[in-house]
């Protein structure tokens, strides 16, 4: 078996890992996003609730996390397939530390701005789609691509509980072939690719939505 | 009858009275400015009227409505009133045009092309027009003044209230600012400026509301109140920026 055949061989898992990042990040973005605006509220409760939420996802190893949810909840009586626990779990953290992101691109939005909406009438929520939301974003870009990679870097955990990723078809083969140096070098091929690609799909569309006077320009 | 009548406001900030009883009017069509020293409460008062600062007591009574009762609309008065401010709050995400058309289409529920006509006609009249398509940052400090007065301007509002307009530029750039205003004045849109300029309120006002320390203590047209005024509090006043032009 060539190397090429080894990467070829891998290159299938890598539909599961870019599926498993993909849905990660969505869950991500939702949950670091809720977070975000939740904070927005003056209610003490629920900012010292969202604060304890980060903490303590922020400080939780993600393969904890995914053997007390895939291991752990059955014990209850809360069964969670596969796929779905590690998309929690990556949402979970990952949106524990987009939320921070969010949190620091919000507050660097200008004041005076949203002052000016609001003496134009605007209601809240139309200050934040209108005016907080599209700065918000495109300066969380930078932070955001970071978090994202770091979810790609985490899939790899969606082997021990049984998802078909890289990680899982690359182990199978070097029990099966003795060859583990070659075929982890292929994985470590095959993640630089996905994150290159990744990395290349997030620069076109900052350029793509990059405005003067905000961040990165 | 006034369109903005203010009988004693006060505003206090954590138990420090801002504002300690201002009393004043300004009737449709009319243009008045206020000045006084840093920290007299003329902005604490431009805010208070469009409820940006909430009064801590008095009325003010806009369009013969009060708008300090409880259940004021603060959407519907804010409509009604076009703010420009001291440092431009220009959109920064948002090209000159789409910072005018954002308030008529997402407010004033108009429809995209007619918002944009709207706009460039607003534009045309300041010679904005040539830079509808740029973004803020790529405006001098003039042009973004301009470009802020036509957002305000577009939506048609019964007063145009200007905080400090010339304040954040040099003066050069004032004078296009001022030349603009002035060219609102002989429209006759009513409006209430706040500024140190005295070019400015000499050159746009019908008459100048003098404040000192959260109190109106004086009112008059410009020249008496520049050259002419027994208040020493005034006279000082005058001295002091006029001298130093």
């Amino acid at each position: 078996m060539t190397f090429g055949n080894i990467l070829i061989i891998l290159a299938k898992g890598a539909g599961y890992t870019i599926l498993v990042t993909l849905a990660g990040i969505g869950a991500g973005l939702a949950v670091g996003l809720l977070i975000a605006v939740l904070q927005t509220t003056k209610v003490k409760a629920v900012q010292l609730l969202l604060a304890a939420y980060t903490f303590v996802f922020r400080s939780i190893p993600l393969l904890v996390l995914l053997f007390i949810v895939f291991f752990g909840l059955p014990g209850m009586g809360i069964r969670i397939p596969p796929f779905l626990s590690m998309v929690l779990c990556l949402g979970l953290v990952s949106g524990a530390y987009l939320a921070e992101i969010f949190r620091g691109a919000m507050a660097a939005v200008s004041r005076d701005e949203i002052t000016a909406a609001e003496a134009m009438g605007m209601k809240r929520v139309q200050i934040f789609f209108y005016i907080i939301w599209p700065q918000m974003f495109r300066m969380a870009v930078p932070g955001m691509v970071n978090e994202f990679t770091s979810v790609l870097k985490y899939t790899p955990f969606a082997y021990t509980v049984g998802i078909p990723e890289i990680m899982k078809e690359a182990m199978s083969l070097a029990a099966l072939t003795l060859r583990g140096l070659e075929i982890y070098l292929a994985v470590g091929i095959i993640y630089y690719l996905i994150y290159k690609a990744f990395v290349l799909l997030f620069e076109t569309l900052e350029k793509r939505f990059r405005i003067p006077g905000l961040a990165g320009e | 009858m006034a369109l903005i009548d203010v009988q004693d406001l006060i505003k206090r900030f954590d138990g420090k009275e801002v504002l300690k009883g201002v009393t004043m009017s300004l009737s449709e069509g009319q243009s008045k400015v206020v000045m006084g020293a840093s920290g007299c409460g003329k902005s604490t008062l431009l805010k208070c009227l469009n409820l940006l600062v909430s009064p801590t007591s008095g009325r003010i009574i806009f369009k013969g409505e009060d708008i300090t009762r409880p259940d004021m609309d603060i959407h519907r008065l804010r409509q009604d009133i076009g703010f420009v401010f001291q440092h431009f709050a220009l959109y920064t995400h948002l090209t000159v045009e789409e910072n005018i058309t954002l308030g008529l289409r997402k407010i004033k529920k108009m429809k995209t092309a007619a918002a944009r006509e709207k706009a460039a006609f607003e534009l045309e009249r300041v010679g904005m027009i040539e830079h509808r398509n740029k973004y803020p940052a790529h405006l001098s400090g003039g042009q973004k003044q301009r470009a802020a007065i036509v957002r305000a301007l577009a939506m048609d509002p019964a007063v145009l209230f200007l905080d400090e307009p010339t304040s954040a530029l040099d003066p050069q750039m004032s004078r296009e600012v001022v030349t603009v205003i002035n060219k609102l004045y002989l429209d006759n849109i009513t409006m209430l400026c706040v500024t140190h300029d005295p070019f400015l309120a000499k050159y746009i006002s019908d008459s100048i509301v003098f404040m000192h320390e959260g109190v109106v203590v004086a009112e008059d047209v410009a020249e008496r109140l520049f050259y002419e005024h027994e208040d020493p509090r005034v006279r000082q006043f005058y001295l002091s920026v006029i001298d130093h032009r």
